[in-house]
């Protein structure tokens, strides 16, 4: 089978934060994994050392994926050896994000979030008048 | 069973994108095979009323030392 080459003449990303990659070029495993607790809170109080990920369910807990290895043989036939993007503009890549230009073989990525807000007890919120 | 597929022409103009966040892949190119998975928890229980509680303390071994 013969592949097909991606050609993008321009690519624009303003910003690529927290273990996020911009891959250009082929590839052949893609492994991305984040997690993050998203604590909220009504006025600012935060400690540097809060926050122990396994003490939450949602980041102990196995994500099934569907199996790869089904029965099933693929034929492809690529016609047109060129997959062309003229102009891509990114404002932001985060979290253990891939931007990938050109061919990859497997990729599995993974995220859990943990949202958590805190408000003041009602009367205790700052005047806002 | 037989899957076939036939690629002709893929030419996209202009693209925009804001962003691209919490372990998602933007490709422009072919892939055997992807899995994601994703789990967003947002529970009643995690909003709390109340006086400030700081939340559990990070023991997760290499990066939780409190000396730091």
């Amino acid at each position: 089978m013969l592949t097909r080459t991606s050609s993008v003449d321009r690519l624009a990303v303003s910003q690529v934060a927290f273990s996020s990659i911009i891959q250009l070029g082929d590839s052949c495993y893609l492994n991305g994994f984040s997690r993050a607790l998203a604590v909220q809170r009504e006025a600012e109080f935060f400690h540097g050392n809060e926050g122990n990920f396994p003490s939450y369910a949602i980041f102990r807990r196995p994500l099934p994926l569907p199996p790869i290895n089904e029965a099933i043989s693929i034929s492809r036939y690529n016609a047109t050896p060129l997959i062309r993007a003229n102009k891509i503009h990114v404002t932001a890549v985060s979290n253990s994000s891939i931007l990938h230009v050109g061919n990859t073989k497997h990729v599995s990525m993974e995220v859990r979030i943990k949202h958590i807000r805190q408000l003041l007890p009602r009367g205790d919120e700052q005047d806002t008048k | 069973m037989n899957f076939e597929v036939h690629n002709h022409i893929l030419h996209v103009e202009n693209i925009r994108i804001i962003g691209v966040a919490s372990s998602s892949l933007f490709m422009v190119g072919d892939a055997e095979t992807i899995q994601l998975s994703s789990a967003f928890d947002t529970p009643a229980e995690s909003l709390i009323i109340g006086p400030f509680v700081p939340l559990e303390q990070d023991v997760t071994p290499g990066y939780a030392n409190p000396n730091l």
